[in-house]
């Protein structure tokens, strides 16, 4: 394998326990966004267009979705000779099957595909967020810097400070303290789960956190903290637009409305910064004589004989007459019968919602209804 | 029951009727229904029938059929063995003759020399149509035709499947028999060829005028229709594009139209086609209109039964009428003006 600048590491194993029955058989970066993609593509698509083109992905929960998703990486232009994406699961040794029991330890375990590459850079990444982001000005800014670790930071809203890592730093953006959601935060520059490390540093501290009995092996809680405690370099770098966590069926749900919104800093459609994704090959959607369209994302293969109001409609979706379709995330190949009511919700993949059937959420409720195959059951009996 | 057959594809057919699609392009890349070139219908349909070796015979302008087929990879005929393989023509001064021509398979005869399939089906590239050929081919082995056609309502759709080493011997015998393709050897009466029709009864429409190119087209928007062409089981592949879901922002409004991915609809469409990446800006009215791939329109135009080429922009107050028996096109990369009213 030839030497590599900067090697990326992908952290793909994630439950996504809060995003209930979405997650119950696929990992949290496969879940489907914004009507045509997954998590992860917003990753990948970002490490291609930053130039990083050696990708290593790690799989743990419901790996199944994921693997086949990522194929040999074509669809990120990432099948490489050399280098290119690796889907690196756990493995078992001599003596034990070792399962990545956080973060930290996921890469301590594929230190042998990391050292093939021999990189000066290695940057950690995370499958479960939503935007755009070019790794390669990071890196700069961590060259330039000096520094030993560079963490990518947002600066959140200062009521949602505690739910996050904060990064409280000096006037050049020297991290001088990492507080994990603290009560009393101090800062509102929120860590987005991003490091670059010097390989060195990273090895050498991977190794010492793996000898440590008394860590949880995750990078916030242990290894960031004890770098600062050796005085280690490490930098925040700031970070200026779109960024979520659709942790929630709720925030998944609002991220997606987010794509309707004009003001919207996530622009899908900027061919200079195109978020790939693997494109099954439906025909153009087909909108009906009777169907109306508004406020709509809507993917190909659909075929809309309903109403459809502000909505973000994945590819294969079928809407039968006379339906009403409002602030909904229909995911592919859902088929919605005739004169349905759905509102506020999220139908999954592949569901089948009878005719006649009424979802919505009362007025004073404002959480988003995530329909389960089971919910249409008990409706229809 | 694999490897059966190859698929010859003819791509040198030039329809004066269609000059206005075809300045910058190959028959075989004229866009069609949104997404998709000419000649993905015959090649998806091949790929669907489990043909694994096709060989594509282009002339004139095949820049943007290479670029549209590049290794194949959308049809899966990305291989190692077999494949797909493009054999444009040596022969630029020859003139246009019907399909399957001699002179053209000649200069690649050694294509049919190394190839193993036993038989060849050769087709013209620009029919409209879904088709699964392995009935073909076991009515003609079980029929012992020498040469079969396929035919609808009587007329030929100018494919035929024959042995592999019956091609070879009219390919190489074409000086002595006279024969010049596969129709002259069809129609001629004086050999000792068994002649069959196969009688294709789905949908299909060969595309050699504008008006017949618009009348397709329109005719997709019938839902029998298009599901008759766009099967899920066998469906029609085509170049990918990255392009983002069909944005309708407030205000816009769609009635019985196809629609591309990548489209940002502000004003008002209505039967019509519209491909991949167009813009439609508040207020403007599109009626009756194919629109090819990232044209623009302004806002507060007017266009019924208009053909816009791909990359045209319409700038904002335009109004462009066709009619409906006889559209308008507008070539490729134009500006229209809102005071150049056609």
């Amino acid at each position: 394998m030839g030497k590599k600048k900067c090697v990326a590491m992908l952290l793909a194993g994630g439950k996504g326990s809060r995003l209930s029955s979405l997650t119950k058989s696929l990992a949290k970066p496969a879940v489907p966004f914004g009507g045509k993609y997954r998590i992860i593509d917003f990753t990948l698509s970002n490490c291609t267009n930053s130039g990083i083109d050696t990708v290593g992905v790690l799989t743990q929960y419901q790996p199944l979705v994921l693997n086949s998703y990522i194929g040999i990486g074509s669809a990120w232009d990432l099948d490489r000779k050399n280098g290119g994406v690796t889907v690196l699961p756990p493995y078992s040794e001599s003596s034990e099957v070792k399962w990545y029991t956080g973060t930290a330890s996921a890469i301590y375990q594929n230190l042998n595909f990391l050292k093939q590459y021999d990189p000066e850079y290695v940057l950690i990444l995370s499958g479960d967020h939503i935007y755009k982001m070019n790794y390669e000005l990071m890196l700069n800014y961590h060259i330039e810097k000096g520094a030993e670790a560079t963490i990518s930071v947002i600066k959140v809203p200062w009521q949602e400070a505690s739910r996050f890592g904060i990064m409280n730093t000096d006037e050049e953006m020297r991290v001088a303290e990492f507080e994990e959601k603290p009560a009393y935060p101090k800062n509102n520059l929120a860590s987005m789960g991003i490091y670059i490390f010097n390989w060195s540093v990273l090895k050498e501290y991977l190794e010492m956190d793996d000898r440590n009995p008394e860590s949880s092996h995750d990078f916030g809680k242990d290894i960031i903290p004890l770098m600062l405690d050796e005085n280690k370099k490490l930098f925040a770098y700031p970070f200026n637009g779109y960024w979520k966590d659709v942790g929630t069926v709720k925030s998944l749900w609002e991220a997606n409305m987010d794509l309707l919104d004009d003001e919207c800093e996530l622009n899908l459609f900027d061919h200079d910064w195109r978020i790939y994704s693997v494109n099954p090959n439906h025909p153009p959607q087909y909108i009906s004589t009777q169907a109306e369209v508004a406020e709509s994302l809507i993917n190909e293969g659909c075929t809309i004989e309903g109403e459809v109001e502000k909505s973000v409609l994945f590819q294969g979706v079928l809407v039968g007459k006379n339906t009403v379709i409002r602030e909904s995330v229909i995911m592919p190949d859902a088929v919605i019968g005739e004169n349905v009511y759905i509102e506020k919700a999220i139908v999954p993949s592949g569901l089948n919602i009878p005719d006649g059937v009424v979802i919505s959420a009362s007025e004073e409720d404002d959480e988003i209804i995530l329909i389960t195959p089971e919910m249409i059951q008990g409706i229809c009996s | 029951m694999k490897k059966r057959m190859l698929g010859v594809i003819d791509a040198t057919t030039y329809h004066e009727d269609l000059e206005e699609l075809t300045v910058h392009r190959s028959l075989a890349a004229v866009p069609f229904a949104g997404r998709y070139r000419l000649i993905d219908f015959v090649l998806s349909n091949m790929v669907n029938s489990d043909i694994e070796s096709v060989a594509i015979f282009p002339k004139y302008q095949y820049r943007s059929l290479m670029d549209h087929l590049g290794s194949g990879k959308n049809w899966d005929l990305n291989r190692k063995r077999d494949g797909l393989f493009f054999f444009p023509s040596p022969l630029l001064d020859s003139p246009s003759i019907g399909i399957g021509s001699f002179n053209h398979f000649a200069a690649n005869l050694d294509y049919f020399y190394r190839s193993k399939q036993e038989y060849a089906l050769i087709s013209n590239c620009f029919t409209v149509f879904n088709m699964d050929f392995r009935p073909v081919l076991d009515r003609h082995i079980m029929t012992g035709c020498d040469i079969t056609v396929v035919r609808q309502d009587g007329r030929s759709l100018e494919m035929y499947l024959v042995k592999t080493s019956l091609l070879i011997s009219l390919i190489e015998n074409r000086n002595e028999t006279g024969y010049t393709c596969m129709s002259d050897v069809v129609t001629d009466i004086h050999h000792s060829y068994t002649i069959c029709n196969y009688e294709y009864t789905g949908l299909a429409v060969m595309i050699d005028s504008i008006e017949n190119y618009f009348a397709a087209s329109m005719g997709l928007l019938e839902p029998e229709a298009w599901k008759n062409i766009f099967l899920r089981s066998q469906p029609i592949f085509t170049k990918v594009k990255d392009e983002p879901p069909t944005r309708y922002v407030k205000g816009a409004s769609a009635k019985n139209s196809m629609i591309a991915n990548g489209c940002m609809i502000e004003g008002t469409v209505e039967n019509s086609i519209i491909s991949r990446g167009v813009k439609i800006g508040k207020g403007s009215v599109v009626k009756n209109c194919i629109i090819m791939q990232k044209t623009h329109i302004g806002e507060n135009c007017v266009l019924d039964s208009v053909i816009l080429d791909k990359d045209v922009k319409v700038e904002s107050g335009a109004r462009i009428e066709g009619r409906h028996e006889m559209p308008l096109v507008i070539r490729k990369g134009t500006v229209q003006g809102a005071l150049m009213n056609s």
